[in-house]
């Protein structure tokens, strides 16, 4: 499995932005759009976008949050479990009378710490963040179950359900606000900040970094501490949404929010191998699934075949730009 | 020579973990007597046959360096590929068995062909791959089981000679299979090779693409085997089947002493893996304690043996520290 750089070399037939992934997302995401707005009546009306925004909102975050581990060359396979156990706590504290915003913060902290374990443990034995979540995926399902009783909690603050709920202009939700806000937060901290960049050059060559000094060990537990948080906020969004904490939202021991977490950054273009975040990518990596799952279920595809969709397209995309990595930069790999 | 062979021993692992599970079987057969019992016992070894191809298959593409996301996702379509054959067009069971296989075989060959012609990511491809099977049993499915299977499919799940499953017996000539693969044979070998150092199998010759595709085509083969057992243990073909396969699948083999890195597996560390984790389990409902620490317990477990594997490998610690 020898690695291809991306680092572009001279002989290119097309402009660097051009073989971009970003571009090929647009292009295909206005494709869909186009296609599915003849073929699909009420697909662009305004409920239904405000539907789509609102899931797609949900899932920009959860890519985001495995994406901020992909940077380190890491893996968070705990996003579901961890997502569900904040989802339960701040429903819980709410239901026992906490402040909506108190719960939430008490949430997002609780994610951030759930995933600062990971990273803890990660950087601690050394082994792979894929081990490690793959144990605390299934300790921290487990514990959720038993302080939850497996039992969903319904009463929550109304000003909370109204949040997920709430619409600007009659089609935008505030939820989506909320995703373009990370967005720009993690933009700030990955371009701007000391700590964002030392995080890039961690994932790109550890070794290299240690030895020039970066706190590797920092960056990397601040990068499942992250990835925790945002995953936290995912599952925060999703619980005003559908307005209950429900043990069983994203599958059997969080398994089912494993595909949407990496296919927006894959689709994205984040390289699994660490050193880059593909922040604009995730972004447009999501909307292409929020925009195909919402036309395929209109055009009566039933909701079973989504999945297998989703499946072929992430084969596809990862193939493509493969193919397109070899192409562009003249060599024939191996 | 003595402290040698103890320190070998110690070493692979798997005289501790019969030492564990032996510690744990006296244990528990103290504390409640009635884990002794021959229909408890038959319990036990049945979840540690329906278990053991499930940790076979991903033993298999482990022991390359690579992994299967898709073990499950690929066993539910087995599944139902099977139960649909029988129940929708009345099909014979060993043709419908046949089918099953086939449909394993197809998948896994599929995850290999992919990997290894594009070589991206093993996760990554499988990541896909799970994401289809189970879309396509879902929606051939529409998530409705089918109920109506051969009587000799499910006495072939039910069959018991005492406390002994005739699964049991099944699963362990398959394990043997799989060890004389890797024992014995030279593609056998060669995935242990290419784990172990893939560069450098590549420099004495080997075929990469080989290997690769015939670790997940067995991968394939060896999950199927597990989902026509489970159809035949549960008397319906469940499209849900293989959907909780997919922690065992690595706790199983790692626990076991293979490495997420490849080039070293043990079939009898993963059965000795499988026991434990059923005995643990069966412990947890006879002393009544909460079913949800399953959950928990195991995943303690994998840190636990994983970190312990670790300090043995005298490997300084933090050296993968990024990963």
């Amino acid at each position: 499995m020898t690695s291809i750089d991306a680092a572009p070399s001279r002989r290119r037939y097309l402009p660097a932005w051009a073989t971009r992934p970003e571009i090929g997302l647009v292009v295909i995401i206005v494709l869909m759009i186009a296609i599915f707005s003849v073929t699909a009546p009420g697909f662009l009306s305004p409920f239904n976008t405000f539907a789509v925004a609102r899931d797609l909102a949900v899932a920009i975050v959860l890519g985001y949050a495995m994406m901020v581990v992909l940077a380190v060359g890491g893996m968070n396979l705990a996003v579901g479990s961890i997502g569900v156990c904040v989802a339960m706590a701040t429903a819980g504290l709410q239901a026992a009378g906490v402040p909506a915003i108190l719960s939430v913060a008490c949430g997002v902290a609780a994610g951030a710490a759930l995933g600062g374990v990971n990273g803890v443990l990660v950087v601690r034995t050394g082994l792979s963040s894929f081990m490690i979540t793959l144990a605390t995926m299934s300790i921290y399902f487990g514990a959720m179950l038993l302080l939850s009783g497996a039992e969903a909690i319904r009463d929550l603050d109304p000003g909370f359900i109204y949040f997920g709920r709430a619409r600007i202009a009659g089609v935008l939700p505030v939820m989506f606000l909320v995703a373009v806000v990370v967005a720009i937060a993690l933009t700030y901290f990955y371009r701007a900040t000391a700590l964002g960049r030392q995080t890039l050059f961690t994932g790109a060559n550890p070794k290299a970094a240690e030895l020039s000094g970066v706190p590797v060990v920092r960056t990397v537990v601040l990068a499942h501490a992250l990835s925790g948080l945002l995953a936290g906020v995912a599952a925060i969004m999703l619980t005003a949404r559908t307005g209950a904490g429900v043990p069983s939202m994203a599958g059997q021991i969080g398994r089912d929010w494993l595909l949407p977490a990496f296919i927006a950054p894959v689709l994205g273009g984040s390289a699994l191998a660490g050193g880059s975040v593909a922040i604009v990518g995730t972004f447009l990596g999501a909307t292409l699934v929020a925009v195909l799952g919402s036309g395929l279920r209109m055009v009566n595809i039933g909701d079973f075949w989504i999945e297998l969709f989703l499946g072929i397209i992430l084969a596809i995309a990862v193939i493509a730009d493969r193919a397109r990595a070899l192409w562009s930069s003249g060599d024939r790999g191996q | 020579m003595k402290r040698a062979r103890a320190i070998q021993l110690l070493r692979t692992g798997n005289a501790g973990l019969a030492l564990i599970l032996l510690v744990a079987i006296v244990a528990l057969a103290i504390a409640n007597p009635a884990f002794l019992t021959s229909f408890n016992l038959y319990v036990v070894l049945t979840s540690v046959a329906l278990w053991t191809c499930v940790a076979l298959a991903q033993m298999t593409t482990l022991s390359t360096g690579q992994m299967s996301l898709s073990v499950g996702s690929l066993g539910g379509l087995v599944a139902i590929v099977v139960g649909g054959l029988c129940e929708l067009w009345g099909v014979p069971l060993p043709l419908a068995i046949a089918a099953g296989l086939a449909v394993g075989f197809a998948g896994g060959f599929l995850n290999g062909i992919l990997i290894a012609t594009t070589g991206i990511n093993s996760f990554i491809i499988t990541l896909a791959t799970f994401s289809a099977f189970h879309g396509l049993t879902m929606g051939l499915t529409r998530a409705i089981p089918f109920y109506h299977m051969p009587a000799s499919l499910k006495a072939l799940g039910n069959a018991r000679f005492g406390a002994v499953p005739l699964m049991l017996g099944i699963v362990l000539v398959v394990a043997l299979v799989v060890d004389l693969i890797f024992q014995r044979t030279r593609i056998g070998r060669y995935m242990l090779a290419y784990g172990g150092n893939a560069t450098s199998a590549v420099l004495s010759g080997l075929s990469t693409r080989k290997v690769v595709i015939f670790a997940h085509t067995m991968s394939g083969l060896l999950s199927a085997i597990a989902a026509i057992l489970t159809v035949g243990r549960l008397q319906i073909a469940q499209p849900t089947i293989g959907e909780d396969w997919l922690i065992i699948s690595f706790a199983a083999p790692i626990i076991g002493g293979a490495s997420l890195t490849g080039g070293y597996v043990s079939v009898t560390g993963t059965l000795l893996a499988l026991a434990l984790l059923a005995v643990i389990n069966d412990a947890l409902v006879l002393l009544g304690v909460d079913p949800f620490w399953v959950q928990v317990v195991l995943g303690g477990l994998i840190l636990a043996v994983v970190s312990v594997n670790r300090l043995r490998e005298g490997r300084r610690l933090g050296e993968a520290i990024a990963r």
